[in-house]
């Protein structure tokens, strides 16, 4: 560390860097008389102390107060002159140490905010280089968060939308399961009859009591009723089984395998599933037209199309008509669903992507319908617009690139 | 903070004239060398280069006896003015036991002058001293000048601060014996209870206040 500029100095301080021997020397030659040079501890710096009466001695004071003394075998008056002069000399060198000091203090003192702030700059250097490192790999979580909470998000709403068809899906099932069970009751009534004639042929009865007991028992109308009940039940199958192959296609959210699919086979299966939503409030128009296979994911497909169909059988005061309408233009598929219901002010329309914007009552849905749709659609490089005019209806359209198939 | 040598019976008290570059500041001390009558006037030590701007430091040292015999060494320093010289300004300030800052009363320096005052709040703080409890004074200087704001604009200005407020010419040695008077008795309050100066060296503040600049009871102000 260096001395502080503003300490108080001593003789011996002010005597640094001045030559002792060739001051004495200077003095001696001044005065004619051996002299000394005391400090106010009474220790001699320069010269001999001496020890004759006729000694004469002087204070030497650079600032205000004695700070040592001359002493010579010499008259006053000359030993104050030589005291003024050695004054002069420790004056002008106390005017260099200080300022050198001060020099020295500055220039340390610069230095050590200099060297604090290479340590700090180091250190935010070091954290900057940690962060960085950490950085891609956080930004991976987040993203694995963010996809893992959309996924979430896709199911839940895939789920309010499946809730809702669920009434409608169970009424179409039930029915054919009705008849089924019935015509099955009636053809096993059918085997008592038939288990009559089987008693006679066993018993080796003629071919005279057979008949009588064939007409008795109706055989004719018998056989002719089974074959139809029996038919009624494969039809009744079929429908439930159709059912339930249109509901698969909803099962299949998850399922991240690309496959190439007709999009109007996915309509045509939306509008069956939600048969039962439909009934009574609107009626679907088919204007399907020659589309290439895409290569998409269709159960994501069925949920916008479920959801488009949804919103504008929710459009509806009165019976209304929705149509739903593909077409290829220059290698892409529009897709337009038009409705003639209620539709929405310019209000509702600058927020209907808005995540739980919602203009339905409480229960028929959270809000994510068209935002999951927007997603789902700009997943497959589409487009998709809405235009609407209240009481006049909606058309969103849909735009999907046609996709070069995968030959694989 | 001052210093108590007891070997020599000593204390030195360290006061700091601070402000703008060109206020005054050298010419406070070379007026206060003048016109004191200090038992005890050291010679005045002048840094400057060869434009009239301090280098470094001007120091002038004054001091008188208290009846306990006790020497009271008082060290002015005036700090360079310069924004270049800010380390130096530091280390001249660092453990001052009172400042004097020099304003230049001329309109055009208001913006040096507040520069300044802040520069001094921020360097204290640097440097360990408590400015809320440091002795100051504010010496409007160069009231010769035309162009300058009036007392009444600078006292609006300053109302709300609690140091006294002195204006000077300390070119025609107007105002700068008043300025040291006005920060002594702030002195001797701050340094009484660690050094005992009643109590110990039975030096009353008035007694330390004309003693500080030389005047006896019949002079009045210097």
């Amino acid at each position: 560390m260096p001395n502080n500029f503003d300490r108080e100095l001593t003789l011996k301080d002010l005597l640094l860097g001045i030559d002792s021997h060739r001051l004495l020397t200077d003095l001696q030659g001044l005065l004619d008389a051996p002299v000394a040079i005391l400090d106010s501890q009474g220790i001699c710096l320069v010269g001999e102390p001496l020890a004759s009466e006729s000694t004469a001695s002087l204070a030497l004071v650079v600032e205000l107060e004695s700070i040592g003394k001359i002493t010579a075998d010499a008259p006053v008056p000359r030993l104050q002159a030589a005291t003024d002069l050695v004054t002069l000399l420790l004056r002008i060198n106390a005017r260099y140490l200080m300022a050198s000091d001060l020099h020295m203090q500055t220039q340390q003192a610069d230095f050590d905010e200099l060297q604090r702030r290479h340590i700090a700059l180091e250190k935010s250097e070091q954290r900057y280089k940690a962060l960085a490192e950490t950085l891609e790999q956080r930004v991976k979580q987040q993203v694995k968060t963010i996809e893992s909470a959309q996924i979430k998000l896709y199911e839940s709403e895939k789920l309010a939308s499946v809730g809702r068809l669920a009434a409608g899906v169970a009424h179409e099932i039930n029915n054919p399961i009705g008849f089924i069970r019935s015509n099955l009751s009636t053809a096993s009534s059918y085997l008592e009859s038939l288990n009559k004639i089987d008693a006679l042929v066993e018993s080796g009865a003629s071919a005279a009591e057979l008949r009588t007991v064939w007409h008795a028992e109706d055989m004719a109308f018998l056989q002719k009723d089974l074959r139809d009940i029996l038919d009624e039940s494969i039809n009744g199958t079929d429908r439930i089984a159709a059912i339930v192959r249109d509901l698969k296609g909803f099962s299949r959210i998850n399922e991240e395998v690309d496959e190439n699919a007709d999009i109007n086979q996915i309509i045509r299966q939306v509008c069956n599933v939600a048969a039962a939503e439909i009934r009574g409030k609107a009626e679907v128009l088919l204007d399907l037209g020659e589309i290439p296979l895409l290569h998409c994911h269709p159960g994501e497909l069925g949920q916008v199309f479920l959801s488009l169909l949804m919103n504008g059988v929710d459009a509806m005061s009165s019976v209304g008509k929705i149509q739903f309408r593909t077409r290829l233009k220059e290698d892409r598929i529009h897709i337009d669903v038009r409705d003639n219901g209620c539709g929405m002010p310019e209000s509702v329309l600058t927020h209907i992507y808005d995540p739980f914007f919602t203009t339905k009552e409480v229960g028929k849905g959270m809000g994510l319908g068209l935002t999951v749709c927007l997603n789902i659609i700009k997943a497959h490089d589409g487009g998709m617009e809405i235009k609407s005019k209240p009481n006049q209806g909606t058309l969103v359209s849909i735009i999907l690139p046609v996709k070069a198939v995968p030959s694989c | 903070m001052a210093l108590y040598d007891e070997e020599n019976n000593k204390l030195s008290i360290k006061l700091v004239y601070y402000g703008p570059a060109q206020s005054g500041k050298t010419t406070n001390l070379m007026r206060l060398h003048d016109i004191l009558r200090t038992d005890l006037k050291g010679e005045i030590m002048l840094m400057e280069t060869a434009n009239d701007r301090t280098l470094f430091f001007d120091l002038l040292p004054l001091g008188f006896k208290a009846p306990s015999g006790l020497l009271i060494k008082f060290k002015l320093y005036t700090v360079p003015g310069q924004v270049v010289h800010d380390s130096t300004r530091k280390a001249v300030l660092s453990r001052a036991d009172g400042v004097v800052f020099v304003a230049d009363s001329q309109r055009t320096q208001s913006v040096n002058n507040g520069e300044s005052f802040a520069n001094l709040e921020d360097n204290a703080a640097r440097v360990g001293i408590d400015f809320d409890r440091l002795p100051l004074v504010v010496q409007f200087n160069k009231r010769d000048l035309a162009n300058i704001l009036s007392e009444d604009e600078v006292m609006e200005r300053w109302r709300a601060a609690p140091w006294p407020i002195t204006f000077s010419s300390a070119l025609e040695g107007q105002g700068v014996v008043e300025t040291f008077n006005a920060l002594l008795p702030q002195v001797y309050d701050r340094l009484d209870g660690e050094f005992g100066f009643q109590q110990t060296h039975g030096l009353s503040r008035d007694d330390f206040v004309r003693q500080s600049t030389g005047q006896t009871a019949v002079d009045g102000i210097a």
